[in-house]
């Protein structure tokens, strides 16, 4: 079972990823060579429902890229980009959208955000955290988040989600950019901070 | 509209309200209706196995499927009458080692609606795309939509059964 976090390890976890986010940022930014800000990171410790319903509304059409992570810690990296900002993406990488083109440049921006934020994430904790092939998948946001954090945190009580928010100015074109620990994890990523324990 | 999210389940005798389940991935909606008591129950459920866990009954298979048989009754509705539908079990991903919980799912409430003996009148599971699932208590329909699809309906509603009724007597 997950054990609730602290306000303190929260705001650790949350640091992290604000930190991991702005070099996600950096390469998005060099990708599209146009400006991208990030929003405040938020970091949740949520019964599951509660968790899906802070990402977003359950029906939007979302293409999700997932980038599982490989290495000292288990879990996934996860954007979800509304369907019509995944045309605007596309667009401004060069290919169509809904094309085996545009689907494999979605992918790979995940790749590249997805690597980018675990560099990020590894240089602060020293943890080594690599990315593996991601995968793509349009459907409804809470069907996508649903099973992914099934997938984290199975029985759990509380699903851990670090999400942040990548605004590509210019265009109506926001990613939003979620970490999602395996549980059980979350102590091998606060560890290296000296914030293991919840008593912290 | 009232929302049944992961792990929770509702019963409704209210002929304004509607049902749903949003989003359903890997987890499973199962709807029961009883039409002549005028009672339908949804339930969203996450996991095959509760592992004999005592709380959040909803939110497995095993402990979720006698709960809203029980909720139903209380209500009014009578097991013989019941007609069940039931949504969902995708797999959405092809990620190496993951088991496919989607499948689990709805084994496992096949097998419990099974221990109840209770049929399953209408199933829309498996393939790899999300459902919303949707069951208007007044009308007595339950419906089913993926994304960027138009709705499907699962089991028909009161005004579809009484159409049907008159073709068949003439």
């Amino acid at each position: 079972m997950t054990p609730s976090l602290s306000e303190t390890q929260l705001d650790a976890l949350r640091e992290l990823a604000n930190i991991a986010s702005g070099t996600a940022a950096t390469a998005l930014s060099q990708m599209l060579a146009r400006e991208v800000e990030i929003s405040v990171p938020r970091a949740l410790a949520l019964p599951p429902a509660d968790a899906v319903d802070e990402c977003g509304d359950p029906e939007q059409h979302v293409a999700g890229v997932v980038v599982p992570i490989q290495g000292d810690i288990e879990g996934m990296v996860l954007l979800l980009i509304p369907h019509e900002q995944a045309e605007i993406l596309c667009a401004l990488l060069g290919v169509e959208a809904h094309t085996e083109v545009g689907d494999s440049a979605l992918r790979e921006i995940g790749n590249i955000l997805a690597t980018s934020y675990l560099n990020g994430l590894g240089a602060m904790t020293g943890l080594e955290l690599e990315p593996s092939p991601p995968h793509l998948h349009s459907d409804m946001l809470a069907a996508i988040v649903s099973t992914l954090l099934i997938g984290t945190a199975g029985a759990d009580d509380l699903a851990l989600v670090l999400d942040s928010e990548l605004d590509v100015s210019g265009d109506p074109c926001s990613i939003s950019f979620l970490l999602l620990p395996t549980s059980g994890q979350i102590s091998d990523l606060l560890a290296p901070l000296g914030l293991a324990d919840p008593s912290a | 509209m009232a929302s049944a999210r992961m792990g929770e389940m509702m019963v409704s005798r209210d002929s304004n309200e509607e049902l749903v389940a949003l989003g359903l991935g890997s987890c499973i909606g199962l709807a029961i209706l009883d039409r002549t008591a005028g009672v339908a129950g949804l339930a969203h459920i996450v996991l095959p196995e509760s592992s004999d866990r005592a709380d959040q009954v909803g939110k497995f298979a095993d402990t979720a499927v006698p709960e809203l048989i029980a909720r139903m009754r209380s209500a009014g509705a009578t097991e013989r009458r019941f007609e069940t539908a039931i949504v969902g079990g995708a797999r959405m991903f092809e990620m190496s080692g993951g088991l496919d919980i989607g499948a689990r799912n709805e084994a496992a409430v096949r097998a419990a609606l099974s221990r109840a003996r209770i049929p399953i009148n209408a199933a829309q599971t498996g393939g790899s795309s999300g459902r919303t699932m949707k069951v208007a208590v007044g009308e007595m329909l339950v419906t089913v939509r993926e994304a960027g699809q138009q709705a499907e309906t699962l089991l028909e509603g009161r005004a579809g059964r009484v159409a049907a009724g008159a073709g068949a007597a003439r």
